[in-house]
């Protein structure tokens, strides 16, 4: 798995990823793998290995010397969350998944198959591994944990992960009448926003913040009511400033999806939307910076979770002291898209050509691409549709009002005569791709097709899933314009069938075709970039905290379906129809799941704002029949009242 | 909107009960004290007849009311083909448009029905005019459509999730 390497520079955090085994070099030399410009730094400082699950770093006789969390080292192992310190700068690292994940992975420090591996490199290194033998076992006494003395907190709720899932969490739980005093959250965003791994995503897969998200207009992370949504509150502010064109929101709301385009919000304007919702509901105060390590039942009908604070985030203080307990009788998992995987053959040719940056998947950072494209044109092969490569190819054709001589070739495996059919109806296809506006038929989220799946069985269940998901992209008028530019100038062509093999060649990836009844002696596409948007494959093993909870309490996992769609092929953790995981019940302690986690299960749009929203809403009323401490049942009367004060924009009380 | 059947005829009975009654009870008081009285159509609201509550005409005041209840009992019959109509959307959801268009189509069924004498055992009396049944209805559809589109989200956190149907989830 790739590493990603961070650090200050002047005030902003400084990214690099490492792909590969290396050795990496880092220094002040402009050929280095991380530039680091300064005058204490050595031309070739050190150098860094990643072998399996550990990271080696090795100083290369440097002027000043390296040291890991302040102690001076020549050779040494260097762990996720210790800074590694070269002159002034201060580095760490964390894993990422192949590709997907184009930073960290929340709680992928370490692939679950490599774990013993890694504790072993931790008692190499004359360390203990932490949490140790306490969490050996299915509960855990709470005199034990006390008497660890690094119990830090005991809290009422606890949210693992820090971003859009627990946020909308939380707030319902404040809404409901919870004080942001006993609620927790550990996260692992340096500055506690929660949409900061949205945001990657969005940057990586050319989304920027004018841009509009595939996402409705009440689907508000910001408001639990989903009123006023993002279409009336960008018409009000259009028309405020004179702008009367703002009207058309509302237009569109009102005739989507049958007599008009679907509204979508734009992307910036959601994050501007939560930066208030979070100030009003105290997020900061109940985020806690930290990476969660694992998860035990105690004996008092509790959960205890082990975390470790990474370095920077706790001045001075040594490893073991950052490592450390918390106590809560409710907890939700909301902790987003585990490791991912490209597809076999993308996999295969990024590990026999490691230093090619031609291949690269949607996801992760690739701005290198267009920017390359535009100085010098070339041709790029796009493999797979749906909303990213409507995107990337948006893109393509806005480096192309720079420089014309940029040629795209779209690659999918079949064309696609008709959509799929349920019940009564068919979905639209238009320009070789099915298209709705959203990743799921909209009564996936609160309708009949909602019920439907919550009604079916495991088995029904993917089946539907299959057909509802799959690869969409939605109907917006400009990508149909460019798509149809494209195919009248000639700039763009497309092509059908499975790929054989890819091989690099004179600065070009050649990507050979067969399997199709027209190639059947194959064919062999050049292309100076590949763009991989295709989707990927997720593995809930691979998150750690997951794959342990998973082991340790025989958790059910879903049915992974058939489908195309990425997020159909998840097998995720089995829930019940409130979101809760059954096997995690301790008494009065109850554990929820949100999000892609929970895949396949009894709501397909689990990983939209809606959907996590939903899912918040469910586990929140569970929490008021429950009569947990200041959840409310949030009738009518309180509905009203919170929602006045959203409008005013003062705290939930 | 994306409703189910159950959904659609809670949305409309609650929309009945709260939006529909008190506006229609409105109506129909300022119809027959006022509205039809040629002593009081001038008067109103300027003088004294504020403090001192006008003769109702029962009759008149009674109408909207039946009017009204005309439109619940077709509402709750269309209920059932809106839902197979949407079964041929691939989104099976129910566009605002369609609400706004549907409303109407309804209104003007309930009022040619009643004005081809098929309800004149519901209004012994005299039927409807035009005029009125419009001002009526356009009132009932405006707040009902705001209901809708607002009230019913603020007040009722767990609708739009439960394709219209009120109350809580089930706990599992």
């Amino acid at each position: 798995m790739p590493i990603e390497i961070s650090w200050q520079l002047s005030g902003r955090t400084e990214r690099r990823t490492l792909q590969g085994r290396g050795p990496f070099r880092i220094g002040r030399s402009r050929n280095g793998d991380v530039v680091l410009d300064h005058p204490q730094v050595s031309r070739v400082h050190l150098e860094v290995i990643v072998d399996g699950a550990s990271v080696r770093a090795e100083d290369k006789n440097s002027q000043n010397g390296t040291r890991i969390d302040g102690r001076p080292i020549t050779v040494a192992t260097w762990s996720p969350g210790e800074a590694l310190q070269v002159g002034p700068f201060s580095l760490r690292y964390a894993w990422v998944a192949e590709a997907y994940e184009p930073t960290r992975v929340e709680f992928g420090q370490e692939p679950a198959r490599e774990a013993p591996r890694a504790a072993e490199a931790d008692v190499a290194g004359g360390r203990n591994p932490f949490p140790g033998a306490l969490f050996d076992r299915r509960t855990v006494p709470i005199s034990e944990i006390k008497a660890s003395g690094k119990l830090a907190a005991e809290t009422e709720y606890l949210a693992i992960g820090g971003g859009i899932g627990s946020f909308c969490w939380v707030d319902h739980l404040r809404c409901y009448g919870v004080p942001g005093s006993t609620i927790r959250v550990l996260g692992i965003a340096p500055d506690k926003t929660a949409y900061a791994k949205y945001s990657r995503l969005c940057r990586a897969s050319q989304i920027p913040l004018h841009e509009r998200i595939r996402s409705n207009s009440i689907s508000t992370p910001d408001n639990i009511w989903g009123f006023p949504g993002y279409a009336s509150r960008e018409c009000v502010r259009e028309v405020m400033h004179g702008r009367l064109s703002g009207l058309k929101r509302i237009l569109q709301v009102f005739g989507e999806p049958a007599l008009t385009e679907s509204y979508t919000p734009r992307l910036g304007d959601v994050f501007e939307s939560m930066d208030k919702e979070a100030a009003r509901i105290g997020w900061n105060d109940m985020f806690v910076v930290a990476q969660a390590i694992a998860i035990r039942k105690t004996d008092d009908e509790r959960f205890v979770i082990a975390y470790r604070i990474p370095s920077e985030a706790a001045a001075g203080a040594s490893r073991s002291e950052r490592e450390r307990f918390m106590v809560a009788r409710y907890v939700q998992l909301a902790t987003g898209y585990p490791a991912s995987n490209f597809l076999p053959d993308l996999q295969e040719f990024k590990h026999s050509h490691p230093d090619v940056a031609a291949v690269v998947n949607c996801y992760e950072p690739h701005d290198e691409v267009y920017k390359t494209l535009e100085q010098r044109g070339g041709t790029v092969l796009i493999r797979g549709r749906g909303i990213v490569a409507s995107r990337v190819i948006q893109r393509i054709w806005e480096a192309r009002q720079r420089n014309k001589n940029i040629s795209l070739i779209h690659l999918n495996r079949a064309p696609i005569k008709e959509g799929t059919k349920y019940d009564w109806a068919q979905r639209a296809v238009r320009s070789d791709v099915q298209q709705q506006p959203f990743n799921w038929p909209k009564s996936c989220w609160g309708g009949t097709l909602r019920k439907r799946l919550e009604d079916a069985s495991p088995e029904e269940r993917s089946q539907l899933l299959s057909i509802w998901g799959g690869t969409t992209t939605a109907d917006r008028d400009d990508w149909n314009d460019i798509i149809a530019e494209g195919n009248r100038d000639g700039w763009l062509k497309s092509f059908y069938g499975s790929v054989q093999s890819m091989t690099y060649r004179d600065g070009q990836v050649i990507t050979r075709l067969g399997g199709h009844e027209k190639y059947q002696e194959g064919i062999d596409l050049a292309a100076d970039f590949v763009v991989d948007c295709t989707g990927l494959v997720s593995r809930l093993d691979e998150a750690p905290v997951l794959a342990d909870l998973t082991r340790i309490y025989d958790l059910q996992r879903n049915k992974a379906g058939s489908g195309t769609g990425p997020e159909v092929r998840l097998a995720g953790l089995a829930v019940n129809n409130a979101f809760e995981v059954p096997g995690m019940q301790n008494g009065r302690g109850r554990v929820w799941a949100a999000g892609v986690l929970t895949a396949n299960g009894p709501y397909a749009a689990v990983d939209s704002f809606l959907g996590l929203q939903y899912a918040a809403l469910r586990s929140v009323d569970q929490l008021g029949a429950l009569r947990a401490p200041g959840v409310s049942r949030f009738g009518p009367l309180r509905s009203f009242r919170q929602w006045i004060r959203w409008c005013l924009g003062r705290s939930p009380g | 909107m994306t409703p189910t059947l159950l959904g659609r005829w809670h949305t409309r009975l609650i929309l009945f009960l709260f939006i529909g009654l008190p506006i229609t009870f409105l109506y129909a008081w300022y119809l027959s004290a006022w509205g039809l009285s040629e002593v009081y159509t001038v008067a109103w609201p300027f003088d004294q007849v504020w403090f001192r509550l006008p003769p109702i005409e029962l009759s008149i005041f009674q109408d909207p009311f039946k009017f009204l209840l005309a439109l619940l009992v077709l509402g709750l019959v269309l209920d059932v083909a809106y839902i197979q109509i949407q079964r041929f959307h691939w989104e099976q959801d129910w566009p605002f448009a369609y609400q706004f268009f549907f409303s109407w189509v309804e209104f003007f069924i309930v009022f040619y029905v009643m004005d081809f004498g098929f309800l004149d055992f519901m209004f012994p009396d005299g039927r409807i005019p035009f005029s009125t049944a419009v001002c009526h209805f356009s009132w009932v559809f405006t707040f009902s459509f705001i209901g809708v589109l607002a009230l019913l989200q603020i007040f009722l956190v767990r609708w739009r999730f439960k394709g219209g149907e009120l109350g809580r989830f089930p706990l599992r």
